[in-house]
């Protein structure tokens, strides 16, 4: 049994005539000690899909249609606000995009670490522990810095602190919702380090996302590629990157910068992402797609095992 | 911390000594005076007003009044008042704290019932209670507060349950501490309320929009994410942050405050500092109208100065440093 198995998750935000379908039939897996990567375009649904899997999207405005997420075998979207509270933190933490966002200013950074001991592992809540998990990320001098503020850090020592604060309570899987994409380039990478290095000594799950391919072939293990709230491409990541089988993400591949080539070759993808709620019969992506044929625009296709392991939503991936 | 009460106090220096510069400039271009107009007064020797003019300045031009004004108020001497016939201090003293307790508990009253109501209507939003409180807000407005106090005086009329106007009963002097407390605290029920509801709906409406924006806050998803109960995460994580832009607030509210107070205390016959500006321009008592508005002056810089520290108290990125 995956620790995480999410099947046809559907999600509408608004009500009536006017909602809108956000996540519609999203199917994953993660196994225990796994890390998948959740790549795609703003807007296509990562971040609501990922923030479902703790049920942590505000309904209302969103509305869960259908679909089940196991997690560790229990669906989540039957669970009451109690089993709910134990698995947020317990068994699945989040870091997200803003580190100066999501710390709050009014509270020291060590209290707020020692609070999700208190909440998942009370008889841990000291000050040594604390010391203990802002070494573990990597922080200098952490007896200094468990008093400080959020403000009087840097966005990637915020960033480490959200990361303690997740590892706190030891969970099964970690979500870090484009946890780099507000850093600038050197601390970027090395919150990726940090990030492959705990995965490789805590033997954790990982959930990553983000809409940058260039960074997933250093720490996922497999690749979801999603497109206007489907996943378009589910595939090992080396698989995927050495030779990706849906033209979504053949574009997303062209157009990663990579050193040592010609900037004429880096394409952005013609047209704009859809919007929510105006996706065009057929495919959703039809309209960009340089391989579109004349069904493309009539029949939806279905993601389909093309080979062991590989998902595919289009029918002409050939 | 030392240093940034000194330098506050430092920067009340020049503010007071502008507003006293500026009421006095004002005062003497407005024709007449108190003592000019006993000229003609039959029933006085013109002599006797000379005397009367030389004693206190007034025969000097405004700015040589200014300057022995200034002096006698570095000294803790705010004049005369020639009015009423008693030293300027005593009187000021005495207004200012009656406009201090009628600001006070207003305020206390105001935010006690606001902060509760717009956290009340945030957590509910868009609920029954929410569109209630949304429909008070605007009535309370719109009310001016004239209206108001028209309406309580007619109230403390109709069912005799409170005095009409004073601070205190004409048989004070006869009554034991205890009854003298009551009688102060049963003049003083009226005008704050009307103060207080003047002022409500606004604290009301700010704390909702804030608790609503804290919300919606990243780091209020974060916690949530930890597993915190969602009362803590409402009234630890959100609200702590809701406050803050409460307490700028604050600091703003208090010139409305005083202004509201200057408008109840003249209609409800309050006498506190309001009533005293009032009366001394009506009066052309020149000397107590500057020290009326120099009190006023003082007291709003100071409650502002409380609203700054209690401000830098509660959110730890704004320091005191400087
Ligand atoms: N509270 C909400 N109310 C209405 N629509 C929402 C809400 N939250 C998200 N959406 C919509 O759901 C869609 C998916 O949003 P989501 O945040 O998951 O995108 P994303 O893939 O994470 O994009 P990004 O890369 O910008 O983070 C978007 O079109 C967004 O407009
Ligand atoms: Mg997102």
């Amino acid at each position: 049994m995956p620790l995480l198995d999410i099947r046809n998750l559907q999600l509408e935000f608004g009500t009536g005539r006017d909602a809108v379908r956000a996540v519609d039939g999203v199917s994953f897996t993660i196994a225990e000690g796994e890390t998948l990567c959740l790549v795609g375009e703003s807007g296509c649904g990562k971040s609501v899909s990922a923030l479902s899997i703790a049920r942590l999207v505000p309904t209302p405005p969103a509305r869960y249609v259908g679909g089940e997420i196991l997690l560790n075998g229990c669906d989540v979207l039957k669970m009451d606000q109690r089993e709910l509270r134990s698995i947020r933190g317990g068994v699945v933490s989040y870091v997200f995009q803003e580190p100066s966002a999501s710390l709050n200013p009014v509270f020291r950074v060590g209290n707020q670490i020692k609070e999700s001991l208190k909440l998942h592992r009370p008889q841990f809540a000291t000050d040594d522990e604390v010391i203990r998990l802002l070494k573990l990320v990597g922080i200098p001098a952490p007896e200094s810095r468990i008093r400080d503020y959020p403000h009087q850090m840097s966005g990637g020592m915020q960033q480490r602190i959200m990361i303690a604060m997740a590892l706190a309570s030891e969970p099964k899987l970690l979500v870090a919702d484009e946890p780099t994409t507000a850093l600038d380039v050197t601390i970027q990478a090395q919150i990726l380090e940090l990030l492959r290095d705990l995965k490789a000594r805590l033997r954790m799950s990982i959930l990553l996302i983000t809409h940058n391919l260039g960074i997933v072939g250093d720490i996922a293990d497999r690749v979801a590629v999603m497109y206007a709230g489907q996943i378009v491409e589910l595939s090992p990541a080396r698989a995927l990157l050495q030779r990706p089988l849906h033209p979504y993400t053949q574009a997303l591949m062209n157009s990663v910068p990579q050193l040592g080539h010609e900037l004429d070759r880096l394409q952005a993808i013609p047209g704009n992402v859809p919007n929510l709620g105006q996706f065009p019969r057929g495919c959703r992506f039809h309209p960009r797609c340089p391989k579109a044929q004349s069904d493309c625009s009539q029949k939806a296709p279905e993601l389909v095992e093309v080979e062991p392991g590989r998902w595919v939503r289009c029918p002409y991936w050939k | 911390m030392g240093t940034f009460i000194l330098k506050r106090l430092l920067h009340m220096i020049p503010i007071l000594l502008g507003v006293s510069l500026l009421t006095f400039l004002l005062m003497s271009l407005t024709p007449g005076g108190y003592l000019q107009s006993l000229r003609q007064n039959p029933q006085i020797s013109a002599e006797t007003v000379e005397r009367l003019l030389a004693k206190y300045h007034y025969d000097k031009p405004w700015y040589v009044q200014y300057l022995y004004w200034l002096k006698n108020a570095a000294q803790g001497d705010f004049g005369y008042s020639i009015q009423y016939k008693i030293p300027a201090t005593d009187l000021i003293t005495a207004r200012l704290w009656n406009t201090f307790l009628l600001s006070l508990f207003a305020t206390i009253v105001a935010w006690c019932i606001a902060v509760p109501l717009g956290i009340w209507a945030a957590v509910n939003k868009d609920s029954l209670v929410d569109r209630a409180c949304a429909m008070v807000a605007f009535v309370g407005l719109s009310v001016p507060e004239i209206l108001l106090a028209l309406l309580a005086l007619m109230f403390a009329a109709a069912t005799g349950w409170f005095p009409i106007g004073g601070a205190q009963s004409s048989r004070y002097d006869e009554l034991t501490t205890l009854q003298r407390l009551w009688d102060r605290a049963h003049h003083l029920v009226l005008p704050v309320l009307v103060l207080a509801a003047s002022e409500l709906a606004g604290i009301m409406r700010q704390m909702r929009s804030n608790l609503l924006d804290t919300l919606r806050a990243e780091y209020v998803t974060a916690a949530r994410a930890k597993g915190l109960p969602e009362g803590w995460v409402i009234y630890k994580h959100a609200l702590r942050n809701a406050i803050n832009p409460l307490l700028t607030i604050f600091g703003y509210s208090l010139a409305h405050l005083l202004s509201g107070a200057f408008i109840v205390e003249n209609i409800m016959a309050w006498p506190g500092l309001g009533r005293l500006t009032i009366e001394a321009y009506t009066a052309k008592d020149s000397m107590l109208v500057v020290d009326s508005v120099v009190m006023a002056t003082a007291l709003l810089i100071v409650g502002n100065f409380v609203a700054d520290v209690m401000l830098a108290w509660s959110d730890p990125r704004i320091r005191l440093k400087e």
